[in-house]
């Protein structure tokens, strides 16, 4: 009996008459599933930039962005209103560029999503608390032009993180943004007391650490309002 | 490896891309891994996907087969950044041309391992990605799809592929 070809295994269906009758052949198949299993037992081991939950919740805001504009529809087949967009587009750019110290209190969620190690709650809560991490000056140069923040004064911005690292926030630049210090009631004294609050909470089993991420991320000043129980800070 | 339920079906169309999401994003990032990319832009492409899988339902796209359309966006996306960028991931790169281990990996690696390992990085790339894609889960089609290759282009690599990993593994 001629056998069959290891590609002819492969393709083979389950009651295939030959597979049925041919022990050898069953036997071969088997070697080859067992490989796909060696494979599948040492292939890379991934290590995610974002947790699930964070990553769950940028995709979710990207939707909800997308959700906004009419299904189906492109520019590209409409030209005058390409060029429509196109001249709406410009004149909100020179706008933007012409407040050069315009407040950000929440950061943009195109700019900054948000950024999280991969490090679980037992390892976050027994590791000593990363205090006034401060960021490298080209990462900060860099998060001031991606905000088109021309000669910020140090004085009126912190760099911020988003996700702090206090609950696994990531050194990355989709984590970062020019918060002010001052003149705005959600300013970046505020943001810390409400990080103090959630890492106090996470480490007390209180609240889950990708929740915990996925809600400074989503909107921290909705954060402090439900963990503060309150509309308006130092009230 | 029972087959995950692949069409979870939520409340809203956004929890249903949710939930493939949840279902799909690590065995999209290893994929993206094993193309040689930074996990920065694995990330990215990941979630450039599932947007354009929200989009592509929102026009009452073709619905069957979702993880191989998910697989099939995210390969092509990878290779066009791939050849954007000449930069590659210091793990994947390493993971792939390390010829010698380091004492330590030695030592926690079992002899099997190392000889699997050995095989995949000698691998022609498309019968690695071919391999990758089966160990992922992927049906026949399915890689013949993401691939863009034949059904017996694809059962002839991964015959190629196996009998190598198998006779490394009985050696």
């Amino acid at each position: 009996m001629r056998h069959l070809s290891d590609e002819e295994l492969l393709m083979a269906p389950d009651g295939d008459r030959h597979l049925m009758e041919c022990e050898a052949c069953r036997g071969r198949k088997r070697e080859l599933e067992d490989a796909v299993e060696l494979v599948r037992e040492h292939r890379e081991v991934v290590d995610p930039i974002f947790s699930a939950g964070v990553a769950r919740a940028r995709l979710r805001a990207a939707m909800a962005e997308a959700a906004a504009a009419p299904a189906g529809e492109t520019l590209w087949w409409r030209p005058w209103q390409a060029a429509a967009v196109g001249a709406l587009a410009l004149v909100c750019t020179l706008a933007i560029v012409s407040r050069a110290h315009r407040r950000y209190d929440v950061p943009s969620p195109r700019l900054t999503p948000g950024a999280a190690r991969a490090v679980d709650r037992n390892a976050l809560c027994n590791s000593e608390l990363p205090k006034n991490q401060v960021v490298p000056a080209d990462l900060r140069e860099r998060v001031f032009q991606a905000y088109g923040i021309a000669h910020a004064d140090p004085r009126k911005y912190e760099v911020d993180y988003l996700i702090t690292p206090a609950l696994g926030g990531a050194d990355d630049i989709r984590n970062l943004w020019p918060q002010p210090y001052v003149s705005t009631v959600w300013n970046a004294r505020v943001k810390d007391e409400l990080e103090d609050r959630l890492r106090e909470m996470v480490c007390g089993g209180r609240l889950d650490l990708a929740e915990a991420q996925r809600e400074i991320s989503t909107d921290w000043i909705a954060a402090y309002k439900k963990y503060f129980g309150t509309e308006r800070p130092g009230r | 490896m029972p087959a995950p339920a692949l069409e979870p079906r939520g409340s809203t169309l956004e929890d249903e891309i949710v939930g493939l999401f949840d279902l799909l994003r690590e065995p999209l990032l290893r994929y993206l891994a094993s193309l040689g990319l930074p996990m920065a832009d694995g990330e990215e492409i990941v979630q450039e996907v599932f947007l354009s899988l929200f989009q592509h339902l929102r026009r009452g796209g073709d619905r069957t087969n979702l993880r191989g359309w998910v697989f099939r966006v995210a390969h092509n996306l990878g290779l066009k950044r791939r050849s954007k960028t000449s930069r590659l991931s210091t793990v994947a790169w390493e993971w792939l041309c390390d010829p010698a281990p380091g004492p330590e990996e030695q030592f926690f690696q079992s002899e099997i391992a190392r000889r699997v390992r050995a095989v995949l990085r000698a691998l022609p790339e498309q019968d690695r990605r071919c391999l990758m894609l089966r160990a992922e889960g992927l049906r026949y089609r399915e890689i013949a799809g993401t691939l863009a290759m034949s059904l017996g282009a694809v059962s002839m690599s991964l015959a190629r592929s196996l009998a190598r990993v198998a006779r490394a593994a009985d050696r």
